[in-house]
């Protein structure tokens, strides 16, 4: 151990920062491995191309368990608790849901090990592959456990900043990729995410609490309404647990209502976390929850098209909440 | 056969039937826990703890330490019973199995109890994270070896089965499973509930060394650690066709002492059978 590794950065790689959630933090892992010989990425056979730098230039820590994601999490516990900082990589589901006692216990229960679970494909991003592949309960999940940190990264920047939060924090972590090229939100040079969530836009009339892809959509939202003489606060919200209540408290207090936005079930994700914080701390504002309802989405195609069923798109949404604010 | 000389044998005999009685009395006392599956493991573990293991119990966290894990958690009553006798904490700890307070839990928790490698409870995750340990010494390029204790009805867990095609796939032959095979779960015989036979099959066609010996008989369990030791290119796993309950007569092949406590009465009389009344 302790052997640097010259870097290698590909120009392919560098391109593809720019566009993808997950070649960014593919990208950073990459950088963070070629530092450090004690960071192991485990994937269960996902065929993500983004990884082929780590897998031709460490082969030795590049670690294909195959379709099993529980051993995987075994092999990434038994790893870390001989030294290693593993990360263990799959669709949003399979690293969550289909190994999430082995979550609990091998990496929360036993010791807050330093495993980052990356998940790939927040709510619709697998907009074809049907609900097996949709990651709408994910937040909800990983939330609930104990000493888990959770990340919901809202464009690239931030997605590759939080390969080096991950890498830095203790514990375990859970980080929801989207595999796909969103425009940038942050300033890769200025970005700080310490706070672990960001106000990025002052209203009056309302708050909206997003996180994730749909972090783009309220600010779209904020910019649509801002014509029509609704003023709309924006909060990406990034950092689930631990969460930043002080913070979040402070900005719901000047809005006149609250509203939340979310690629996830509305149950147990961002809008019960809101609603949670509101109730507990007396923060009696009307509070409006966008999401996808009580119910698996069994339709296919663009995911655009998926978000207007669910009334998540631009139009839907920017007209609810004029609708709301003007009674 | 390899021969292991009489002193020997009759040591590791002696440590197993020691580490029974400890097993019975802090379960009586307890007033709850897991007899049978502690008892049918008892010379298995005692062979390694006492003979086999390398490890240092004034270092538990020693980095070349080998490993030792029991993946049925519910015989945590055996680990406790021989990291106590190695002298990983006081034997006067005993007394306080599943007490408020106890470094001794109902079942192994890596965080409260010296020499516990791994926490478990919940069946079959066990050889996963042994599977991580050895992948992890090979990279390391350290010599130790993992051990994990499988229970029989356990590997009816199907990531029992993602982690045996793992340990065949990478060749883990720093590696060594061992099967207490005593044919009893909660709920009746194996092969009545959910039968996972031909084991030793099975576990060849998982890429694995398979050694069946009797599981209480030392020569034979030593012999097969030794054998394990030597293997190279493949895991192994040692079956050990045990008795639950055994050394105790009325709890041997007991479904009901899977997981009720001795009363007094029962105890004594465990304790007396057992030598150590």
């Amino acid at each position: 151990m302790g052997k640097k590794v010259k870097k290698q950065k590909s120009d392919e790689a560098t391109k593809r920062w720019v566009s993808g959630m997950r070649d960014a933090f593919s990208e950073a892992l990459y950088e963070i491995i070629c530092e450090d010989e004690r960071v192991i990425l485990i994937t269960s056979d996902t065929g993500a191309v983004c990884h082929d730098l780590i897998k031709a230039n460490f082969p030795g820590r590049y670690i294909n368990v195959g379709i099993a994601e529980q051993n995987m999490v075994g092999v990434a516990a038994g790893l870390a608790m001989t030294g290693y900082i593993v990360y263990i990589y799959a669709i949003v589901p399979f690293v969550t849901m289909r190994c999430y006692e082995q979550i609990r216990v091998d990496l929360c229960c036993m010791g807050h090990l330093p495993v980052t679970a990356v998940g790939v494909g927040a709510g619709f991003d697998y907009n074809t592959l049907g609900p097996t592949h949709h990651g709408t309960e994910d937040l909800s999940l990983m939330r609930t456990l104990p000493g888990m940190t959770v990340l919901s990264p809202s464009d690239s920047v931030m997605a590759a900043a939080f390969a080096r939060i991950s890498y830095e924090l203790p514990g375990p972590k859970y980080i929801r990729l989207d595999r796909t090229g969103l425009p940038l939100i942050y300033d890769k040079d200025e970005a700080d995410f310490s706070a672990g969530l960001t106000h990025l836009r002052e209203g009056k009339d309302v708050c909206i609490v997003a996180t994730g892809r749909m972090v783009k959509r309220a600010l779209s939202v904020a910019e649509e309404l801002a014509g029509k003489s609704v003023s709309v606060s924006v909060v990406d919200l990034y950092r689930l647990k631990p969460l930043n209540r002080e913070l979040l408290l402070e900005i719901l207090g000047k809005s006149a209502r609250i509203a939340t936005i979310e690629e996830h079930f509305i149950t147990g994700g961002i809008g019960s976390l809101v609603a949670e914080l509101m109730a507990e701390n007396c923060v009696y504002l009307p509070l409006k929850r966008f999401g996808i309802p009580d119910d698996f989405c069994r339709e296919y195609g663009p995911r655009d098209y998926l978000h207007s069923l669910y009334k998540l798109d631009l139009q839907s949404v920017a007209r609810a909440v004029s609708d709301w604010v003007k009674g | 056969m390899k021969k292991y000389s009489p002193e020997l044998i009759n040591k590791l005999t002696d440590k197993a039937r020691l580490l029974r009685c400890h097993v019975v009395e802090m379960i009586a006392r307890a007033e709850s826990g897991h007899p049978g599956g502690s008892l049918s493991a008892a010379d298995m573990i005692a062979a390694l703890f006492f003979h086999k293991l390398r490890h240092d119990p004034l270092k538990p966290d020693w980095a070349d330490r080998d490993r030792m894990l029991f993946s049925k958690g519910h015989a945590a009553p055996l680990w406790y019973a021989a990291l106590g006798e190695c002298g990983y904490f006081p034997k006067s700890e005993f007394a306080r199995l599943r007490e408020c307070g106890s470094i001794l839990q109902g079942h192994p928790d890596m965080l409260k109890t010296p020499g516990v490698n791994m926490s478990s409870g919940s069946l079959g995750q066990g050889l996963s994270i042994a599977n991580g340990m050895a992948l992890a010494g090979r990279i390391d390029g350290k010599d130790y070896r993992v051990y994990v204790l499988l229970g029989d009805g356990e590997i009816q867990e199907g990531q029992i089965w993602e982690a045996a095609m793992a340990a065949g796939h990478y060749s883990l032959d720093n590696l060594c499973a061992v099967l207490d095979f005593n044919g009893l779960q909660i709920d009746g015989r194996l092969q009545d509930v959910m039968n996972p036979e031909p084991i030793p099959e099975k576990w060849r066609a998982f890429g694995w060394n398979v050694i069946e010996i009797d599981g209480h008989d030392m020569s034979q369990i030593l012999a097969a650690y030794d054998d394990a030791g030597e293997v190279k290119g493949m895991p192994t796993i040692v079956i050990g066709k045990t008795v639950k309950g055994k050394g105790v007569s009325f709890m041997e092949h007991a479904i009901g002492f899977h997981g009720v406590a001795p009363t007094e009465e029962e105890c004594k009389q465990a304790l007396e059978e057992l030598g150590c009344g």
